[in-house]
């Protein structure tokens, strides 16, 4: 099934998403559509699902006109789009998740669920695809990488010829990204169109057949995966050479005789961390590699006070600390930016200025002072290049790279001694990749200790002054210096 | 309070480059309603009875809406920070009770018991909320009930007078024409206001509404927020009963039933959503308002008393169907 789509534009307001894109799904390929946040991957691969209506442009599917009004009607159609967030209901089985949209079909007489014929209807949706998923198994102990898969069957179910995919893989970690890469290639083996989207570069390379760069809400280009190196598609994605200068030179290695920032002793979290012993120094940034589970988050967790220490403990600068609670944290000098930016990091309906005082409100006495709050906040906007109309501006109205900006402005509001980071460019864009390394980077020559927790093995590479490899709450490996390592050196001590 | 927490705006103005010209004018319309809306109830209200905006029967609606504009102030913080309490009426119940017992021996001083038994009714509903980490709506319906019963047990179910002369000079009587409630009440809703918009605890409570989890996690002593906050409330319940007491010259064991309802409605129409996390005092005043003219100018307008509560439900509801912005909240529960 060749799905063709010419000129295809879409506005939000006074916001063009996506301008006269021309895109070519060839029958039984996989298609990637890559560029930076905000450059119009999602909203062209919604056209082509019918989720988005486009404002001008013509789709055709195998030569015949299709404009679909709603994903249900391209469903029909044979076209299939699984979406980009997770949409499993937890409290329903495998089965009903499969054919969530379609329970009707399954109900006998009063309505009465036929549960043989929809587990069996949902085993085969799941072998079809490849994957190790009984029907049977318990919802809640699924990983995301295996959730995806069940949506992937899902949208399978409906028997579509045409399959896309909004960056399906954008929370996943390396196992079961895998798993979701081998459905891909499962599928394309049984002649699947597939298009997809994807932040990426290193997927993308793994399975696509084509791929169109978008840049902007424009067309860039479209070629054959094969015909184009990463670096290439990576310049022509933001527009620059941006591969050499991404991380910022590593100072030499000051102050080893300083105390360090933190020091732990025989750390336990939880059931995810077990008596781990590291110290971070001032001026380092100690990069921290796992699964997830791996121990990572339940480490800083502890360490700021959002779950108690099971056992051991910890001193910063040399002085005992007590984790209590999150604010007893940010008093002793401890900044934390969590993993999710939606519900932790940031209240994205306040204002820019209103998130980056959050932790310490300039204020006289119990009252606020407006006006060192604005000096503050112009302050931080202009040190991490905050992309903002103002202060006022509210952080809806941000990309997401610029949100997860403030964040890490509000964490350096309170001048910090140590500095957690929890995945800080996860679903960021180049350019505010590299703007948040460099201020990372700055900020740890001026002293402050930075352990930074990724799920992206280049970024540890590329900005860690040491490693530590957590495996089931225990610290298996340590990378005393990151030159020469290869992202498979790592890994290997991962799984 | 900065001036980028915008009143009645969530979060700031919307983005003009999303939503555009007309959407701009259609939020500026959406976050201007409940002034219109009081407007147009005083239009009607004036062409329905001319003695409707009468001086006297203004002072008659301030005189009226007190203890609702009162109970409403700290309902506001509540709601802001996402929680809800239900059990404002029956700690108004309580303070009238206490003012009552203790007017004939303390006069006017019998403010400070009634004020900190309001108090220590708040704390409790702040100590099961935020310690207990019982859900608001189900604690405060467990202490309303509590609290209702202590009136009760303590009167057994019968009125208890206020005789008092230096209280109900206090606290009833008028000078230079104008109520002492009506004052008490406007000055009470200026410190609010003020503790709202300039305290690094109005902003924490609006934190704690926008994302409790970001709050906590930011280092909001988010605990200490809520239990003061419901203290705040319950000290402003313990002032509306002994305004009440001393109204009516009496506690009952039924004195501000339901009152939760009004005072919740009033600080929705205001033009505060439930979610918590936006809002204002002026929003609430208005609301206020709002929910007093209306009952006020029905009577003045002699509609049939028992068609009046039918005809409120469906205007406030109206008010809030209007007021809502729907787009940006999209699922209701």
């Amino acid at each position: 099934m060749t799905l063709v789509g010419v000129g295809l534009s879409k506005r939000f307001g006074q916001t063009v998403a996506a301008k006269d894109i021309p895109i070519t799904l060839r029958t039984g390929t996989v298609h990637a559509i890559v560029g930076e946040n905000g450059a119009g991957k999602s909203t062209t691969l919604r056209m082509l699902g019918g989720a988005i209506r486009p404002d001008s442009g013509e789709l055709t599917l195998n030569g015949s006109p299709y404009a679909p009004h709603s994903t249900f009607d391209a469903t029909h159609r044979g076209v299939a789009l699984v979406h980009q967030e997770i949409t499993i209901n937890r409290s329903l089985s495998v089965a009903e998740n499969i054919f969530i949209g379609d329970l009707r079909r399954y109900a006998g007489p009063l309505g009465v669920l036929k549960r043989k014929q929809i587990a069996a209807a949902a085993q085969a949706s799941l072998d079809r695809i490849g994957v190790k998923i009984s029907v049977t198994a318990n919802i809640e102990r699924l990983n995301l990488g295996e959730l995806k898969c069940i949506e992937i069957a899902r949208a399978i179910s409906s028997n579509p010829n045409t399959l896309l995919l909004d960056e399906s893989t954008a929370y996943l970690d390396h196992r079961e990204v895998d798993a979701v890469l081998n459905v891909m290639a499962e599928l394309k083996s049984k002649g699947m169109t597939i298009g997809f989207v994807s932040h990426h570069l290193s997927e993308v390379l793994a399975v696509a057949d084509d791929l169109t760069i978008l840049k902007d809400g424009q067309f860039v280009r479209s070629c054959s995966a094969a015909s184009i190196e990463a670096n290439e598609i990576h310049r022509l994605m933001v527009g620059r050479d941006v591969m050499h200068g991404i991380y910022p030179p590593r100072s030499p290695t000051t102050a080893s005789a300083a105390a360090p920032a933190l020091r732990a002793t025989k750390v336990a979290v939880g059931r995810e961390l077990n008596e781990i012993n590291f110290e971070v120094r001032p001026g380092e940034i100690l990069g921290l590699a796992g699964l997830k589970g791996a121990g990572a988050e339940a480490l800083f967790a502890g360490i700021v006070g959002d779950e108690p220490l099971r056992h051991g403990h910890l001193q910063l600068e040399g002085e005992d600390y007590r984790p209590i609670n999150p604010r007893a944290a940010w008093q002793h000098g401890i900044a934390h930016l969590p993993g999710d930016r939606g519900n932790e990091g940031l209240i994205v309906s306040f204002s820019v200025l209103d998130n980056l005082v959050m932790a310490q409100p300039p204020a006289y006495g119990p009252f606020f002072s407006s006006a060192r709050a604005r000096v503050m906040a112009s302050d931080l906007i202009k040190l991490i290049g905050i992309r903002t109309s103002g202060p006022a501006a509210p952080c809806s109205s941000l990309s997401g790279g610029n949100m997860q900006k403030v964040v890490l402005g509000k964490c350096l509001a309170i001048v910090p001694g140590l500095l957690l980071l929890n995945n800080p460019t996860r679903g960021v864009d180049i350019g505010a990749r590299e703007e948040i390394y460099r201020i990372m980077r700055q900020k740890a020559s001026e002293g402050l200790a930075i352990l930074l927790s990724s799920e992206d093995m280049p970024e540890l590479i590329g900005l860690a002054d040491r490693l530590m490899v957590l495996r089931r709450g225990v610290i298996v490996h340590e990378f005393h210096s990151l030159e020469n390592v290869e992202e498979h050196d790592i890994v290997q001590h991962m799984i | 309070m900065s001036e980028t927490m915008k009143e009645n705006s969530p979060g700031g103005a919307a983005p003009a480059r999303e939503i555009g010209l007309k959407g701009h004018q259609i939020e500026l319309l959406r976050r201007g309603f409940p002034a219109i809306f009081l407007a147009t109830l005083v239009v009607v209200f004036t062409i329905m009875s001319p003695r409707f905006l009468s001086l006297g029967n203004l002072l008659t609606v301030l005189e009226q809406g007190t203890v609702l504009l009162v109970t409403a102030l700290g309902v506001s913080f509540i709601i802001m920070a996402g929680s809800i309490d239900i059990s404002v009426g029956a700690i108004v119940a309580v303070s009238a009770l206490v003012a009552a017992l203790t007017a004939n021996t303390l006069g006017p001083f019998a403010i400070i018991p009634a004020v900190a038994v309001g108090a220590m009714c708040g704390c409790l509903n702040g100590l099961l909320v935020a310690v207990g980490k019982v859900p608001s709506f189900v604690a405060t319906l467990g202490t309303q009930v509590v609290f209702r019963g202590l009136v009760l047990y303590f009167t057994k179910g019968a009125p208890v007078e206020i005789l008092n002369d230096g209280f109900l000079d206090a606290y009833s009587s008028i000078s230079f024409g104008i109520p002492h409630t009506v004052v008490i009440g406007l000055v009470l809703a200026v410190v609010t206001w003020a503790i709202f918009k300039f305290t690094v605890f109005g902003r924490e409570v609006l934190a704690i509404g926008g994302g409790e989890r970001v709050a906590i996690l930011t280092g909001i002593a988010v605990t200490r927020v809520k239990i003061i906050m419901f203290v705040l409330l319950g000290a402003l319940c313990g002032m509306a009963g002994l305004l009440q007491g001393a109204r009516t010259m009496a506690a009952t064991s039924q004195l501000g039933f339901g009152l939760e309802l009004d005072v919740i409605a009033s600080v929705v129409v205001g033009g505060t959503p439930l979610t918590g996390g936006l809002g204002s005092i002026t929003n609430t005043c208005l609301g206020v308002l709002i929910v007093t003219l209306l009952s006020n100018g029905m009577n003045m307008a002699g509609v049939d008393p028992y068609l009046q509560n039918i005809i409120k439900g469906v205007v406030l509801i109206t008010a809030v169907y209007i007021n809502i912005d729907r787009k940006k909240i999209g699922i209701i529960k």
